[in-house]
């Protein structure tokens, strides 16, 4: 299949994501307030978003993963875990975001 | 200025929904009378919303991204102090949706490039309906948020 690659990316972006948010491993941080970005966290200056900081990092972890993964290996994996994964990981998500905001 | 991105971000987001809604169903594997509503509106070419689904995502994920820093500076710490931790918490869940929907599109679109294999029909169906799920979550969550405390208010 041509372009196998991005079924590599779907199957890891979500698992990275997942673990940027939870281990809070953000490739930068933008602090609404005051309009900046900024590399750590900067105290008394607001809060910070991390969202686009973990995107950064899974979206390129992510394709550094799809393109050294071998094309042939990506046509051999099961075409299903392009959703079963994401699945899984929205399933995650759900549990820990409930356990943290609706108990 | 915000007003208008947030109308636009709306807008985008309800034209989206019914691009994947009109594709889900058309994948799904259900029996309906030829000629009732439900039979038509699945009677789709479900190909040709494919790429369009794929750039109203993107975009309406951007928009929504460029909406992010007013949400977290005027909204966020009024539904704190109104103590609706349910609404912060839907907020929280649809940034992660939308993470994971951006991550699902590159092979999506793989999934659906013509002329399609039958064999991935089962594939194609799936992610169709994660994405579909993923957007009706961020649509409701959005809009719910938006009636409690608009960004212009």
């Amino acid at each position: 299949m041509k372009y196998s690659s991005a079924k590599i990316f779907t199957m890891v972006f979500g698992a990275l994501y997942t673990i940027c948010f939870y281990v809070d491993i953000s490739l930068f941080r933008y602090y609404p307030e005051v309009g900046q970005f900024h590399l750590q966290m900067t105290p008394d200056i607001g809060p910070p978003i991390l969202w686009y900081g973990w995107l950064a990092v899974a979206a390129l972890g992510s394709a550094a993963i799809a393109l050294l993964v071998p094309s042939k290996l990506a046509d051999r994996l099961w075409s299903g875990w392009v959703w079963v994964l994401p699945v899984v990981v929205v399933m995650v998500i759900l549990v820990y975001e409930a356990r943290l905001w609706f108990v | 200025m915000i007003v208008a991105l947030l109308i636009l971000h709306g807008l985008l987001a309800v034209a989206l929904l019914g691009a994947l809604t009109h594709q889900a169903f058309a994948v799904a594997s259900v029996r309906s009378d030829k000629r009732s509503f439900f039979a038509r509106f699945r009677t789709v070419n479900a190909a040709a919303y494919a790429t369009p689904i794929v750039l109203l995502f993107t975009v309406t994920a951007l928009a929504g991204g460029l909406l992010y820093p007013d949400y977290r500076v005027a909204v966020r710490p009024a539904l704190e102090d109104l103590q609706l931790r349910a609404a912060n918490g839907a907020f929280e869940i649809k940034e992660h949706l939308v993470a994971v929907g951006l991550g699902v599109l590159p092979a999506y679109w793989l999934f659906w490039r013509t002329p399609l294999a039958p064999e991935h029909s089962p594939t194609r169906r799936n992610l169709t309906w994660l994405l579909a799920f993923l957007v009706w979550w961020s649509f409701l969550t959005g809009h719910v948020l938006n009636n409690i405390k608009g960004l212009a208010q």
